[in-house]
This record gives structure tokens, C-alpha cells and sequence, in this order.
């Protein structure tokens, strides 16, 4: 559907590409029209506090991740203790600041392998065609029937938990949404002009796809890929709520609220920072993606 | 056009999957509420409740006492079974199904049966149906090293009533072995009949008669009206399975259980403090352990091992995790175990000593390695504070948990380095909580999961088995530990307590320190 959005825009960015002077010019106007919007522009801020602050860890965190101090456990915030501290005397600020490395990390490179491997797949089936379109798609569906986070949770039982793992089972739950966007992206593109002038020109299909078509159809990618990071976050978080995502004692989120349901009775705070960052850092996400989709979308172009 | 099309037609396709799977979990409901309800409803028109709701952490594996050796079907198995002779709490042999037994010579015991006994099928108990259990008991892979000391062909059938029992050489606590809830008698009838689905149909000649089982949720027993002894006061017994211990609390709180065992150290005050709720703790002969895979590298090295014990606060672990519950462990034994040694020396927490131990067997750079443990979260927090302690002395530590068959299975097959497990000294006698752990000849399966072994403690242990003067045997087993704690192939960690959070109006209730509380005289006030 937003393949159709993004098909007018087409040939006036592929005029951009030629000058790399001009190559600038959308996204600038994207720019222009997403500082309108407020809402996108909190995401925006929301995600770049989260990206410093994994940037930063080491200097902001004022203890280490997996500094224990047992006499000092299960406090509740205090000057000391700015988020007070978990079952092992652990500070949860600290814990929260490099969780969010943890959190960046899984969520870019799941989204990545996702886009990748999900984007080529879904460019060859719309670039060829024919059966070749037929077999990537059907074995898009089967990966679709599952619903993702099963998928991911077989995927981590069978290459056994930890981050990397993760990583992977998160991409590959996700590799479905790509494939079929781009594939809708480059169905509607490859018989405009360019790409037959491209193509009597004398350019492969390699240089064709790589050159011509993904740049051009870029827009649902990053508004997807935004929207994903937000998905994988979470996704990590629930398998690592579960046990089968990252191991002690790195502090991802969702290991922390799952650690912390022990004492959500007595000690509700172990759980309700965890639970915030996510939810912030999702909240931030899906903003930001929702601002970009509009950004993109030429038809709002005042 | 036809994207639309296909999207009708996944749409449509939804749709009928969405029908399908409300039509069939209606009928899946209608049958789960009966069980629940009927126990709950009706107890409230009765001016005294007759039915009892407990709630452990798991589901029983199987009723069938030959098919496994777990703690939460051998809960539900001792209220359906008897064994022949049993141990009460204070672990004296009692009388049970047999009346009286004599010893003939050193490895025979005959016992004479109780008359009139009947299982829950209406047949009588015959000295055949006791040869048939023990027979099958030794070919299980589960439980078979409980009465692996008996001879098999030499069990004798005197008459109807009466029994020989020879073992293959003396052993002391046979009478204990027989205790065991894993050889609870069984009816030879009722077991060839119900075949491969015995242990969901099981017969015994207990107070409570199995009635219903709705896998993963409940078990229902129901009074057994001819049972040859007092009859029960409860009409029914009904056993849940609540897996998260913070539910099983609050279910408790909520009078939605009677009783909840196991309560966990996090919820001991808020039950402590509940007027309505009682906290019954009880001592148990459960014990937990940091062992070394004494076969791999670097844990051949005893060094290493007694470094391990003194860069580990295990003081200062327990009672950050355990929260005053149960106490740190000083043997591989407990107090209320025979023989169990209290005053071993204690390594202490001591890093400089642990640096130089590391220094000397050559690992002052330390290694990296793995601990492993099962779900339950007091043996993660242990392992997590573990890893933390362990940099002190330069050992990188992975924490690995791990499914519980699959710990086993691992354990069993020696691909560990470090493990944190317990163990039940179910019979209370020093040989069941130390043979299985420490002898050579139980590598793996058999228990012994830390693969070291020691030429005297051997010697002591098969010693200690075939001894009968109980002062010999205390000296053997005192000496037998001596050696373990300073060869160190594990880390002492934790004595546990029985704790069960049970409602005022339930009387009658004690807990068995092997951790299958017997519900026989449990009533309601």
C-alpha cells in the first residue's frame, strides 16, 4: 500500500541521484516537514537521549552493571541509589544506562539482518518475477504463518540463548514485513522509464537493483526499519523475560522485569524502571517512525 | 484486483481459523471447571470443609512410583500408596502395610502382612503382590539403585501373609530403603491391566483413591472408603500445579488453596504475617551444592577446587538469597541426618588465600568457565552472585541455565564445569545422602555428577553399608566426610526447611523432612 505513496516520488529522486549536488534535496524537504511535527520530533529526542546514554554508559553510570554489594540490597531510590537496587545490591540506574546498549544493539542489528536479508529477497522476487517470485513469496508466507515471536523462540531453542542468538532469531522473525515491502516497492518501479533507460544503457540487473531500485524505494524501508527497532526491543525483551534472550548478569530489560516479578509485591520499583525504559524507548521509536512515515509521504508535501 | 482477492481470502481464512479455535476451547473449558469447581462450591454449604486444596510447584510426572523419583509426584503418590514398612517425622520405622518383621540371619528379613488390606480396585494384598513390586522396582531406571541391594531371586513367598526379603550382602538400612515412597506396594492386577496407562490410573491401598487428572492443572483424590486403617477425615484431595512461586502465595492469601508448599524466602513474612495463615516450618533433609566436574580441567587440581571455597562468601549468599530460610550448610550432610558432621572446618571467605591457592596450581591469571543450574531462582541468584565473586580471583564465569532434563542429562554426562544442585537424603540414613554423591561407582546417572571419587571414601562408604553397629558406621561416615571437605569437590552451599503456608482452619497438618507430607489426618476445624 505505501508502495504507492512512494512510486510518484520516484523519478523526480532518481533526477536527484544523477547531480550530487541536488542528491540532497528530499531528504531535506523530509526533514522540513518532519520538524513540523512535534510528536515525531519527542521520538526523535526520546531516541537520541537512549543512543547517548549507550554512547556514554561508562560515564554516566555512576556503578558498574554487575557491581554487587549484597548488604545493600533491595533498596528503594535514595541519593545513593538514584533508582534504588536490585535482589544482589545492584543499581538499577546503572543497570538501566548500559541496558541500553544492550536494548540499541539488539534492536539495529536484528532490523539489519532483517532488512538485508529480508530486502534482497524481496528484490529479487519483484526484480525476476515469474517463478522465481512464486517460490521466495510462498516461503515468505510459510515465515509468515508463524507468528514472529514463536519463531523466534524456536529459532533461540535451537541455537541456545545469549545475545547474539537473539540477534539472529529477532532478524529472522522479522525478515517477512521486509521482503514483502521492498518486493512491492521494486514490482512498481522496475518497468518505469529509468529503469528502461538504465537498462538500454547497458546496466546489469545488479547494478539496476542495487543502483537504481533500493535507493528508490528507501522510504517504506526506513519508516519499516524504525517501526522494527521498535518491534525487535521488544521482542528481545520478552525472550529474555522468558530466559531464552541474554544471560546474566548483562542487564538487558526484559532479564531485569523478569528477575524482578520475585519481589513485585514488596519491592515494585525493581520492576517499574526496567518496565519504563522499555516502554519510553518503544514509545520514542513508534513516534519517530510514524513522524518519518509521514515525512515520506509526498502527497502531504504543502 | 487480485491482491484484494487474496486478501479476502486470508481474511476469511482468519475467520474460520478464529471460529475454530473458540468452538474447541469451549468444550476444553466445560471439562477443566468441574474439577475446579465442584471442590470449591459445595464446601461452602457444609458447615465443615471436607476438601482439601494443595498447591505445589509441578505437576506429577507420572503415578506410577516405578517411572520416576520427583518430588512432586511422590507427593501425590504417598497419599495413594503405602510402603511396607514406613518412617514418620521423626524418621523411626514404623509399621505400615507389613505388621512385624524379623531378621533370619544377617541379609534376610521376613515380614508378616497386615490381613484385610485392600487396594483400591477391591483386591486383597498378597505377599505376591509385594515380590511383583519389587521385582519391577529393580528393572526401573529411575528408581532401581533404591532397592538395587535386594536379591531378586531370592524373594520367597512363605504363605499369603508372609514375606522373605534377602539382600546380596548386609545393609544397614534396608528397612529405610523399604520406606522410600518410590516402593510404595503395588497390586499386580491392576498394574498388568492398566499397562503403558498405569501411572495415570494408579491402585494403591492408601487412604485417598486416585479419581481425576487434568494434566498440567490438577490431580483429585477422593476417600478411600474401605482403607484398613483410620479412615480419612477428607472427602477429597485435591492437588494443583502453580508454578510461579509468587502465585502460588497470593492463591493462599486468597483462600483460593489450603495449603501451598514450598513457600519461597521472598513471601515468608507476608505469610508469617497474615492472620489468617499459619507458616509451618519444619526441618528437611533437602541440601544444595556447588560441585566441580573433578574429571575436566582446571577442577582436577584440588587447588582450584579449595580457591573456589574460599573466594565464595557463602555466609553472605544465603542470606541475601535464602532470607533466613533453611542455613548454610556445614557438610554435605545435614544435622538431622545419622552421622551428619556439624563441625567440619570451615573454609571461609578468604581471597588472599584463595589467590595464592590459584597461584600455586598455576591459574593466577584465573580461566574461564561455566556454572550451570536449573530454573529454580534461588540457585540463579546463587550462580549469578557466584560469577561475581569469582572475578575477585580472576575466573570469568558463564552462567548457564538450563532446562531440567537437560541439566541432568549434561550433568549426568559429564559436560559441566560448575553445577549448583541438591539433593534429598530421602531415607534420612547417611549411605542414601552419601553413597550416591560420593562413590566412584555412581559416576553420572547415579548421582555422583561431580565425577570425583577418593580410593578411602570408597573403602569407608562400602564399609559404612554392610556395618551394623551404628557407632562403626557413625565413625566410618564422620571420617568419610572429614576427607570430602578438604579434597573439596564441592562448595557446602544450604540445609532447606519445609515451608508450607497453610489456612487456620486446617488442622492435623505436619510435614515429613524428606518433603512428602502425608495428608492422612489433615482436617478442618
Amino acid at each position: 500500500m505505501s508502495n504507492v505513496k512512494t512510486a510518484s516520488q520516484n523519478p523526480q529522486s532518481q533526477v536527484a541521484s544523477n547531480g550530487t549536488k541536488k542528491k540532497r534535496g528530499p531528504w531535506r524537504e523530509v526533514w522540513r516537514r518532519m520538524k513540523k511535527n512535534k510528536a515525531a520530533m519527542v521520538g526523535l529526542l526520546i531516541i537520541l537521549i537512549l543512543i547517548l546514554s549507550a554512547i556514554f554508559a561508562d560515564v554516566i553510570a555512576p556503578y558498574g552493571y554487575d557491581e554487587q554489594s549484597l548488604v545493600d540490597r533491595l533498596q528503594t531510590p535514595n541519593s545513593k541509589h538514584l533508582l534504588g537496587t536490585d535482589n544482589f545490591g545492584r543499581d538499577i540506574f546503572s543497570r538501566i544506562i548500559y541496558g541500553s546498549r544492550i536494548s540499541l544493539q539488539v534492536g539495529f542489528i536484528a532490523v539489519g539482518i532483517a532488512a538485508i536479508l529480508g530486502g534482497t529477497l524481496g528484490a529479487i522476487a519483484g526484480y525476476y518475477g515469474g517463478k522465481l517470485d512464486n517460490v521466495i513469496m510462498r516461503c515468505i508466507d510459510i515465515l509468515l504463518a508463524i507468528p514472529g515471536i514463536l519463531l523466534a523462540i524456536a529459532i533461540v531453542a535451537t541455537l541456545g540463548p545469549g545475545l547474539r542468538n537473539v540477534m539472529i532469531a529477532v532478524g529472522i522473525g522479522s525478515i517477512p514485513s521486509y521482503a514483502r515491502i521492498v518486493r512491492a516497492s521494486v514490482l512498481s518501479l522496475r518497468d518505469q522509464e529509468f529503469i528502461e533507460a538504465a537498462r538500454a544503457v547497458g546496466a546489469n540487473d545488479f547494478r539496476i537493483i542495487t543502483k537504481h531500485i533500493i535507493p528508490n524505494s528507501m522510504a517504506p524501508i526506513i519508516v519499516q526499519a524504525t517501526l522494527g527497532v521498535a518491534n525487535a526491543i521488544l521482542s528481545a525483551a520478552g525472550l529474555s523475560f522468558l530466559g531464552l534472550g541474554i544471560q546474566p548478569p548483562t542487564p538487558e530489560w526484559g532479564a531485569m522485569l523478569s528477575n524482578a516479578r520475585h519481589y513485585l509485591r514488596d519491592y515494585p520499583h525493581i520492576a517499574t524502571f526496567p518496565g519504563l525504559a522499555i516502554m519510553i524507548t518503544i514509545f520514542g521509536l513508534n513516534l519517530l517512525g510514524d513522524g518519518l512515515r509521514d515525512a515520506l509521504d509526498p502527497r502531504l508535501k504543502s | 484486483m487480485f491482491k484484494n482477492k487474496k486478501l479476502l481470502v486470508l481474511l476469511s481464512m482468519v475467520l474460520v481459523f478464529a471460529l475454530f479455535a473458540v468452538g474447541c476451547s469451549q468444550p476444553a473449558d466445560d471439562t477443566a471447571t468441574p474439577g475446579t469447581d465442584d471442590t470449591n462450591e459445595p464446601a461452602d454449604e457444609v458447615t465443615v470443609k471436607e476438601e482439601l486444596i494443595v498447591g505445589q510447584g509441578a505437576d506429577a510426572v507420572t503415578l506410577d512410583p516405578h517411572s520416576t523419583n520427583d518430588q512432586p509426584s511422590s507427593r501425590v503418590s504417598k497419599q495413594i500408596y503405602e510402603t511396607l514398612v514406613a518412617q514418620n517425622e521423626n524418621m523411626e520405622i514404623e509399621p505400615s502395610l507389613a505388621e512385624s518383621w524379623e531378621s533370619i540371619d544377617d541379609t534376610t528379613v521376613e515380614f508378616k502382612l497386615k490381613q484385610g488390606v485392600k487396594f483400591h480396585n477391591g483386591e486383597e494384598l498378597k505377599a505376591s503382590d509385594v515380590k511383583f513390586t519389587i521385582l519391577r522396582a529393580l528393572d526401573s531406571s529411575h528408581i532401581g539403585h533404591i532397592v538395587g541391594q535386594i536379591d531378586g531371586e531370592k524373594i520367597e513367598v512363605i504363605d499369603d501373609y508372609t514375606i522373605r526379603l534377602s539382600t546380596k550382602e548386609p545393609f544397614a538400612p534396608l528397612l529405610a530403603h523399604l520406606a522410600h515412597t518410590a516402593m510404595a506396594i503395588m497390586n499386580e492386577k491392576a498394574v498388568t491391566e492398566g499397562g503403558e496407562d498405569y501411572g495415570q490410573n494408579p491402585v494403591g491401598t492408601g487412604p485417598f483413591k486416585f479419581n481425576n487428572w487434568v494434566i498440567g492443572d490438577s490431580i483429585e483424590l477422593v476417600k478411600f472408603d474401605e482403607y484398613h486403617g483410620e479412615p480419612a477425615k477428607l472427602k477429597k484431595v485435591t492437588f494443583r500445579n502453580i508454578a510461579e512461586n509468587t502465585t502460588r502465595t497470593i492463591e493462599l492469601e486468597t483462600g483460593g488453596i489450603d495449603i501451598a508448599y514450598d513457600i519461597p524466602p521472598t513471601d515468608v513474612s507476608r505469610v508469617e504475617e497474615n492472620s489468617d495463615l499459619v507458616l509451618q516450618r519444619a526441618p528437611s533433609f533437602s541440601t544444595s551444592y556447588i560441585g566441580f566436574n573433578a574429571q575436566k580441567k582446571p577442577y582436577d587440581d584440588v587447588r582450584v577446587r579449595q580457591a573456589i571455597n574460599y573466594a565464595i562468601d557463602m555466609a553472605s549468599i544465603i542470606e541475601a538469597v535464602y532470607q533466613g530460610v533453611g542455613a548454610p550448610a556445614k557438610g554435605p550432610l545435614g544435622p538431622n541426618v545419622f552421622a551428619g558432621h556439624q563441625g567440619l572446618e570451615e573454609y571461609g571467605f578468604n581471597v588472599e588465600k584463595a589467590k595464592e591457592l590459584m597461584a600455586d596450581a598455576g591459574y593466577a591469571d584465573g580461566f574461564d568457565t561455566t556454572i550451570w543450574t536449573n530454573e529454580n531462582q534461588q540457585r540463579m541468584d546463587i550462580a549469578e552472585i557466584v560469577q561475581n565473586q569469582l572475578k575477585a580471583i580472576n575466573i570469568n564465569t558463564e552462567v548457564k541455565v538450563m532446562e531440567w532434563g537437560a541439566y541432568l542429562e549434561g550433568t549426568a554426562a559429564g559436560e559441566h564445569d560448575m553445577f549448583i544442585l541438591g539433593w534429598v537424603t530421602v531415607t534420612g540414613d547417611p549411605d542414601y545422602g552419601l553413597y550416591a554423591l560420593f562413590h566412584s561407582s555412581q559416576f553420572g546417572t547415579g548421582g555422583n555428577r561431580t565425577f570425583w571419587s577418593n580410593d578411602r571414601v570408597d573403602e569407608l562408604l562400602d564399609a559404612a553399608r554392610v556395618e551394623t553397629d551404628p557407632s562403626k558406621r557413625e565413625e566410618y561416615y564422620l571420617e568419610a566426610q572429614e576427607i570430602i571437605r578438604d579434597e573439596a569437590p564441592w562448595v557446602f552451599t544450604w540445609i532447606g526447611e519445609n515451608l508450607a503456608g497453610v489456612q487456620k482452619n486446617v488442622k492435623g497438618f505436619t510435614q515429613h523432612p524428606a518433603g512428602h507430607h502425608s495428608l492422612h489426618g489433615v482436617y478442618f476445624e
